[in-house]
């Protein structure tokens, strides 16, 4: 009886493969020298463990020599430029910014790009508060939309200018002064450029406008300038018969007084 | 980078920082993104008295920045061919370097 149950217990504890394989394959897989007849499991352990499951050590060869090489790149990843280049399709969003884009270079004459590493929200309202006074508008769009824009409009020069964290101050007329005070108060806004009536302006280009006088006092200027040209030829060429009339006048004043004192001396003779 | 996991920069040991780049080159990335970070209002907040300059300029210089330590020790690093990880790097290294006490102090 315990011989049996040890039999028993052994058979039970030591699994065997099927019965036909061992018999059809008895004599092919020792030759093939695969998966060995008995697997000794003793406590039953499952095939689906939460640890990893120690491989055995033939099948640890085997996923050894069969493991993945990839190819070696015959130029570095950057080397060479993709042949494709992939095209994304622009989503609707993309398309509706776009036209509020546009609409905004319509309409603004005055477009600054100016980059602001922080503001904190408080920060950014306290701005549009004070720009907003003065009729300027502050956007943002995002960079790829801009970029984009940009690059298909004539305004492809402002492109290397959008980068990091931009963004776009606004307004209908170019009222240049009031915004560089306003961004003056906020240390951390760097102006970087300017589209100012479709001509575009660095920063010290929008300073130097900014210093311009209005067109009337300009005009006024020019028109002096002018004139003063003129009238100097024009007194240059009378300047000979002036002093002789001049000269005359003093003869004339010098007669008339010398008549007038010989008349008073010839009274008082008398 | 193996140096501190917080992506602010500690700004303690920096008296000023002067970044100077010409706006409409396309070299002056790495050195636009250096100046966002440095500039963002966290690193801003970890010493109040360092000023962080910055001036636009239109003459196709190369990007420069330049900063000054509290002990008068100057970093000079010109970004023309300089990525922003690399110039945080060696900024944030000087940094620790300069002062030990306090991160050492935070580390433990």
């Amino acid at each position: 009886m315990s011989v049996n149950a040890a039999f028993l217990r052994h058979f039970r504890n030591r699994r065997f493969l099927s019965k036909m394989a061992a018999t059809l394959c008895v004599k092919l897989l020792p030759k093939q020298g695969w998966l060995p007849l008995t697997q000794s499991v003793r406590h039953g352990s499952k095939a689906v463990t939460r640890h990893k499951r120690p491989m055995h050590f033939i099948k640890q060869k085997l996923m050894a020599v069969t493991e993945y090489i990839p190819p070696a790149p015959a130029a570095p990843p950057g080397a060479y430029p993709r042949e494709t280049k992939s095209v994304q399709e622009e989503t609707p969003l993309m398309l509706i910014l776009k036209r509020n884009l546009e609409k905004v270079f319509q309409d603004c004459k005055m477009i600054a790009v100016v980059q602001d590493s922080s503001s904190s929200a408080e920060d950014m309202m306290s701005l549009r508060h004070r720009l907003h006074k003065h009729d300027i508008k502050v956007k943002f769009f995002p960079n790829e939309v801009m970029r984009s824009f940009l690059n298909n409009s004539i305004y492809c020069n402002m492109a290397p200018l959008i980068f990091g964290p931009t963004v776009l101050i606004v307004s209908n007329e170019p009222k240049v002064k009031e915004m560089l005070k306003t961004l003056r108060g906020s240390p951390q806004m760097t102006l970087l450029g300017a589209c100012i009536e479709n001509s575009l302006l660095s920063a010290e280009g929008v300073l130097s406008y900014s210093k311009l006088p209005s067109v009337t006092v300009v005009q006024g200027e020019l028109v002096s300038g002018l004139t003063m040209m003129t009238s100097r030829t024009a007194s240059l060429l009378q300047r000979h018969p002036a002093h002789l009339s001049a000269l005359l006048q003093q003869y004339v004043k010098q007669q008339g007084t010398d008549a007038a004192a010989a008349a008073a001396t010839a009274e008082e003779a008398t | 980078m193996a140096a501190s996991r917080k992506a602010t920069v500690v700004l303690k040991t920096v008296k000023k920082i002067a970044i100077q780049f010409s706006a409409f080159e396309s070299n002056v990335r790495s050195t636009r993104e250096f100046l966002a970070k440095v500039g963002s209002e966290k690193a801003r907040a970890t010493n109040i008295n360092c000023e962080v300059i910055s001036t636009v300029k239109h003459d196709k210089s190369e990007p420069v920045v330049d900063i000054t330590y509290v002990d008068g020790e100057r970093l000079l690093m010109k970004g023309a061919k300089l990525t922003s990880s690399e110039m945080l790097n060696t900024f944030q290294s000087l940094c620790t370097a300069k002062d030990p006490q306090a991160k050492t102090a935070a580390k433990k």
